[in-house]
């Protein structure tokens, strides 16, 4: 890989043991600002098992994490979203019967004081809502009243990710299999999303089972067998042939490669 | 999905007031049946002042049980409650001397120990909410025949009788306003606190939640501490109204506040309230009960009532979710499906074995006089 940015964070030698197994073993991972790092692999490769150390789910038994250049240590998720990685699972993680921007706040709500007593600011929450889904996202929904339940997969996926992007100065966002449970459609529109979080600079990582989406979004491939990193090719200079060849081991020329 | 900015159909804008349409029409309808049967004595003055005062001791605890069954929680135990804080208050004026008010804030903050209680059982030792408040109300019931065996506590100072029953000269009767302010307070807690956000969220998806950081637990607890303080406030007027505690009172507030409440289109199922619906829902009982009494139908009837009023909009609110509605219309044709006939044959079974046991009871001798 030939990049001129520096990783805005990077993975080394991480090895991950939950008793006698082990779910990774010297794994290295970069994600670049403004680019999209697909992970692929089969099940049980340890894509997971690497995303919830990257998020601070879990804690690495080995190995070494950097962000900016500077050691990260993540004790829980919570410590991963105050220091800028942030992910959005494929349940999606909203209060069906809440609107948009209910959702968006659930938990840290803007609220105004009167006499001292704070209470919800419902209308600000809407405004913001409104601004970060159109500005950030390009989305502009029907109605910002409506419960989420009632929206489109895509239109569920950008409250999703616009809580991400506006709770933190987020730096990475870490989505897992955003268009498993999506039509043809939907799928369009959430690679526009994906896309329009990498123009504004924030690197983004996928765990995909769809190659023929990995190859539409992403800059960078990698990936996983039983536990390792098998290699990482740029996405442009490579074929779903060669990644699917190194995902069930017939060819493991990419490994050199990285 | 740019700019995907067309305006909401029809049926979506009906959607948010269907909470309201359910209770109105049987408003409606019940106005209506009255106004053909019994115009005279259903339509006057003294008799809309006995519905209201009727609902408006119902108002608190539908607005707190608006709350907890929004966070898919129920509560069992409110009748229970307000029983024994009615007593906890009769005690306190009658035997012990203490003023009124004193009597009355301790009876709500009474209530609102026993929601404590009863969110620590739900949450801390993980009973389900239907048993456990169905087991707290069998302890809070048993609270109450030891407190007074079987007395009958009566004459409460002036200032309760009113809280119960008065009547402000020219305006609404004095319950009533305690109880449309108390649901006021719950529009505000439901739309415009952390609170009822949060309870929003817990009914909606208790993962989603807790995963967004919301304290999960502490809003469950809150919610039934906030039941309790209302249950007790509900004992406070049912003692005034009455002018009378026992300790068997109140024996069907529990089921007559949850059918208000889902009446009024807040879904048992969690994550969706609304409190109009329960204002509605109050009204809409309050309206029936009266007018059974008012057809001279037997007092017992109303039990029956409730119970079909609760199976009729539940019924009608599921029907109302459910996205496939096609193939329903045709009542013959699903006879013909193989498990409905089943269905069919063992009410048929059940029917006949009936028939059967009253048949062999006619045709045997009759025993012996004793």
């Amino acid at each position: 890989m030939t990049e001129t940015d520096a990783p805005v964070v990077s993975m080394r030698g991480i090895t991950k043991r939950f008793g006698g197994v082990t779910a990774l073993e010297d794994v290295d991972l970069d994600v670049y600002p403004g680019k999209v790092l697909a992970i692929v692999g089969d099940n049980g490769a340890g894509k997971s098992t690497l995303i919830k150390i990257l998020t601070g789910v879990y804690q690495p038994t080995a190995g070494e994490m950097m962000m900016d250049g500077k050691a990260l240590v993540m004790a829980s998720h919570a410590d991963s979203i105050a220091k800028g990685i942030d992910a959005v699972y494929q349940t999606l993680a909203l209060a069906d019967h809440l609107t948009p921007a209910a959702n968006m706040f659930l938990g840290s709500e803007l609220t105004k004081s009167f006499l001292g007593y704070r209470y919800l600011d419902n209308a600000r929450m809407k405004a913001e809502a409104e601004r970060v889904l159109k500005e950030r996202l390009g989305v502009v929904l029907r109605s910002m009243d409506v419960p989420t339940d009632s929206l489109s997969g895509g239109q569920r996926q950008a409250v999703a990710i616009a809580r991400a992007v506006y709770s933190t100065d987020l730096k990475v966002l870490v989505m897992d299999e955003p268009t498993a449970a999506l039509g043809p459609q939907e799928t369009a529109r959430t690679l526009k999303l994906i896309e329009a979080v990498r123009d504004q600079g924030l690197g983004v990582v996928v765990i995909s089972h769809s190659l023929d989406d990995v190859f539409r979004m992403s800059d960078h491939v990698q990936v996983m067998r039983r536990g390792r990193r098998v290699g990482v090719v740029k996405t442009s200079e490579s074929t779903t042939q060669e990644v699917l060849g190194m995902i069930v081991g017939a060819s493991d020329q990419g490994g050199a490669a990285a | 999905m740019t700019s995907q900015s067309q305006s909401l159909t029809l049926r979506e804008r009906a959607e948010s007031y269907m909470s309201l349409i359910g209770p109105l029409a049987m408003i409606f309808a019940i106005i209506a049946v009255m106004a053909v049967v019994e115009p005279a004595r259903y339509f006057r003055l003294s008799n809309f002042d006995i519905i209201l005062k009727e609902a408006a001791l119902y108002m608190p605890m539908a607005m707190a049980m608006t709350l907890v069954i929004v966070t898919r929680g129920i509560d069992l135990s409110i009748g229970s409650v307000a029983a024994l804080t009615s007593i906890v208050m009769a005690y306190m004026v009658k035997s012990w001397g203490y003023p009124w008010w004193l009597a009355v804030s301790a009876a709500i903050s009474f209530g609102a120990l026993c929601g404590f209680i009863n969110g620590m059982v739900i949450t801390r030792l993980k009973v389900p909410d239907l048993i456990g408040t169905l087991a707290m109300d069998l302890v809070y019931r048993g609270l109450c025949l030891i407190a007074v065996k079987g007395i009958v506590l009566s004459r409460f100072p002036e200032e309760i009788v009113a809280i119960g029953r008065g009547d402000i000269p020219g305006f609404l009767p004095l319950p009533v306003v305690i109880g449309l302010v108390t649901l006021v307070a719950g529009y505000f807690i439901y739309t415009r606190t952390y609170l009822g956000r949060y309870a929003q969220a817990v009914g909606s998806n208790p993962e989603a939640a807790e995963l967004a950081g919301v304290p999960v637990d502490s809003t469950r607890v809150r919610v039934y501490v906030l039941m309790g303080a209302m249950a007790g406030l509900a004992g406070v007027m049912l003692a005034g109204k009455l002018n009378a505690v026992q300790a068997t009172s109140a024996p069907f507030f529990n089921l007559h506040v949850i059918a208000a409440v889902v009446v009024g289109g807040t879904s048992l199922f969690g994550g969706r309230g609304s409190m109009l619906g329960s204002l509605c829902g109050v009204l809409l009982l309050a309206m029936m009960i009266n007018a059974l009494v008012t057809l001279r139908i037997e007092f017992f009837w109303q039990s029956v009532a409730s119970g079909v009023v609760i199976i009729m909009s539940v019924a009608f609110y599921t029907w109302l979710q459910r996205k496939d509605r096609d193939g329903e219309s045709n009542w013959l044709g699903a006879l013909g499906k193989p498990e409905n006939i089943r269905m069919l044959r063992l009410f048929g079974v059940i029917v006949a074995v009936l028939i059967a046991i009253f048949g062999l009871g006619a045709v045997l001798p009759e025993p012996a006089a004793t």
